[in-house]
């Protein structure tokens, strides 16, 4: 609640993707909420109504899938954007994101300026 | 045979004297060829039957003699019974055996089947030659009684042949020259002999029967002379006991012949031998209910054989069902495993590069900038290198799988120039691109894209500075074709067949320290292969290389 942007829900389990990616994502603006695991990111989703989430795909408790699957069966949570971030790079992996309703999907590594870039285009240009 | 039916010619042209001398040469000529011919064709040890044939044979040519003698020296013909009868009818049991023998070899012949079919046979025939040929004699008035026993033991004694013809005629063996001959001489045999005994009463030494039995004689010799007959005992595939059509007629007829006997009896206003029918018939009711009994039961059997087959074989496919989705998940389990791997290697990749990226951004020092220039450089070789290991290892599992959507080639190509044009200048390598619009093809961007970046990559890689890396694209004959060449170190032609290699690297990438994993060419030829194209290389040692990859254009 830094400086009243909009909130993006950021859910990882590897501590250290989960700080680099916020820290990316204040420096660009927006509020920042994270979750080491699916049912967390849930619970945060659910509380604060972010207005995107970054998922990462293999996480514990609940996969990236479920959490997607989750908030799109939930009518005041389904206008949630959401981006699939996976190290799963194969094709079929990909498609299966999009195909259970997720707005993107990034691979891991990802470069900083496409994360923001991505998370800026769903969120609509900011004033 | 042919001398054989001269001599029968001649034989009739003969004075009464002169017939009944030549007579007995035709039947003694006969049985030296049985014997010379089962010496010529068969080894040692197997020849009995054949020596059976010849020693009943001989018996009726002793006989033959023995009127002979009394014809010719004594004007008359022997008494009746005579020593001649012991020779004729002692002859018949030892041809009879011959064939029975003969029958045996080719096997099938001692089953249940085959002994109730002889049983059935034999039971109709003894039926006829009792009503018909035997007991006639018993009322005739001639000679004596023991006469008229003699001449009741021919027909007998056909009894016995009759058998054996009809085995012969159903039998397994395989239809040879010399088994038809052999049919044929017993046949006539019988001929003769029921003939003979249809008119014994104007039967006189001469007759047209005689023809008969010499005809037989000489087929006998004929049949031993054939070569064919050392294989008479191997039996025919195709005619191992089976209700042929030849056996069921057989079988039909010796059980009609009690209805079709008393019919005639009756018919020809004969005395009916009610018992020897009446027992005929039930002995033949009986057989054949057995025979019935024994079919029944092959088809039972046949049935469990089959259930159990059937069982089997579907217990079999279960099984088989079961492993293959075994397999199924054994493949599954290592496509899980190998994309857990990769996950494993890019999430502490991805902190290095993002944290790198950080800090580049942050830090003025030049110094620190390339030191954390190198890092991220070798953070995105390490990536690759994983990329290329999860690619090579899928391939391992089997063919790419693709999708298809058009492909506009040229884009491509320009697009893996740009990417390439920083690694070219930093190598100081002059990079060309040589393009015209080209038919859209079939195949997945991101496969053919990585394709042209890993020729493009290896090109700048082997090309010393100043050099020149060059990409050529063009379409024709419904083929694209994509050009790289450059001013390179060069592959020696010992090394060119391996280049497609999983793992293979060039000794002079070695020597010079060239960096790479020898993945970059094996998994540009598996995405051309997927794509249903080809792949080459033109290469000259230190002027230079140029691969070539053609891709048939959209249908």
């Amino acid at each position: 609640m830094s400086d009243g942007g909009l909130l993006v829900l950021c859910a990882d389990d590897d501590e250290d993707i989960l700080t680099l990616v916020s820290l990316r994502l204040r420096r660009a603006g927006y509020d920042v909420a994270t979750a080491r695991d699916g049912d967390a990111a849930i619970e945060i989703a659910r509380t604060r109504s972010p207005a995107l989430a970054v998922l990462d795909v293999m996480m514990p408790r609940r996969t990236g899938y479920q959490v997607l699957e989750e908030l799109r069966g939930d009518e005041r949570l389904r206008d949630i954007k959401v981006i699939l971030l996976s190290a799963r790079v194969q094709e079929s992996d990909i498609a299966r994101g999009l195909e259970a309703g997720a707005d993107a999907y990034m691979a891991k590594p990802f470069k900083a300026k496409e994360l923001v870039a991505k998370v800026e285009e769903l969120l609509g240009a900011r004033a | 045979m042919g001398a054989g039916a001269v001599a029968i010619g001649v034989y009739f042209l003969l004075p009464p004297d002169g017939q009944s001398l030549f007579y007995v040469v035709i039947g003694a000529a006969c049985v030296a060829t049985i014997f010379v011919g089962s010496a010529w064709n068969l080894p040692r040890g197997e020849r009995l039957a054949w020596q059976l044939f010849g020693l009943g044979l001989a018996g009726q040519v002793a006989g033959d003699a023995i009127f002979a003698v009394y014809e010719v020296s004594l004007n008359r013909e022997p008494p009746s019974p005579s020593v001649a009868d012991v020779f004729y009818l002692g002859g018949y049991p030892l041809l009879a055996i011959g064939v029975l023998l003969v029958l045996r070899r080719l096997g099938g012949q001692t089953s249940r089947t085959a002994i109730l079919d002889t049983a059935i046979i034999f039971s109709g025939v003894a039926l006829v030659q009792w009503v018909f040929f035997i007991d006639p004699y018993k009322h005739m008035a001639f000679g004596t009684e023991s006469a008229r026993l003699v001449a009741m033991a021919y027909p007998a004694m056909d009894v016995l042949l009759l058998v054996a013809l009809a085995q012969l005629l159903v039998g397994p063996g395989g239809r040879t020259l010399a088994y038809r001959l052999l049919l044929a001489s017993v046949a006539l045999w019988i001929v003769a002999d029921e003939l003979y005994g249809l008119n014994v009463d104007t039967y006189q030494g001469g007759d047209w029967i005689d023809a008969l039995w010499l005809g037989s004689y000489v087929v006998w010799a004929a049949a031993a002379l054939e070569p064919s007959m050392a294989h008479i005992a191997e039996p025919d595939r195709r005619r191992l006991p089976r209700l042929t059509n030849t056996r069921l007629a057989l079988l039909a007829a010796a059980s009609f012949t009690a209805p079709v006997a008393l019919l005639i009896e009756r018919a020809a206003h004969h005395r009916v031998h009610a018992f020897v029918i009446a027992l005929g018939g039930a002995t033949l009711a009986a057989v054949v209910l057995l025979r019935l009994a024994g079919l029944v039961h092959a088809v039972e059997r046949a049935g469990r054989a089959e259930r159990a087959a059937r069982r089997e074989a579907e217990q079999a496919q279960q099984l088989l069902a079961y492993q293959n989705q075994q397999l199924l998940e054994i493949d599954r389990l290592k496509d899980e495993f190998v994309s857990s791997i990769s996950h494993e290697l890019r999430t502490p990749l991805t902190s290095i590069a993002g944290y790198v990226e950080l800090l580049l951004e942050e830090e003025e020092d030049p110094g620190k900038r390339g030191h954390l220039t190198i890092v991220e450089r070798n953070a995105e070789r390490l990536l690759a290198l994983v990329s290329d290991l999860l690619f090579a290892a899928r391939l391992q599992y089997g063919q790419l799988e693709l999708e298809r959507r058009p492909v506009d080639l040229q884009t491509l190509v320009l697009q893996a120039i740009d990417s390439a044009r920083p690694r070219a200048l930093a190598a100081s390598v002059q990079l060309g691109g040589d393009t015209v619009p080209v038919p859209k093809m079939r195949g997945e961007p991101a496969k053919l894209a990585q394709l042209l970046d890993n020729l493009v990559s290896n090109a700048i890689k082997f090309t010393p500075r100043d050099g020149r890396v060059d990409v050529r694209l063009s379409a024709r004959d419904r083929m694209i074709r994509v050009e790289v060449s450059d001013t390179g170190i060069g592959i020696p032609d010992a090394e060119r067949e391996r280049l497609f290699e999983r793992f293979f690297r060039a000794q002079s990438a070695l020597e010079r320290e060239i960096q790479g994993t020898g993945l970059g060419l094996y998994i540009s030829k598996a995405i051309v292969d997927a794509h249903g194209g080809r792949i080459g290389v033109d290469s000259a040692p230190g002027e230079g290389t140029t691969f070539v990859v053609e891709l048939p254009v959209a249908e």
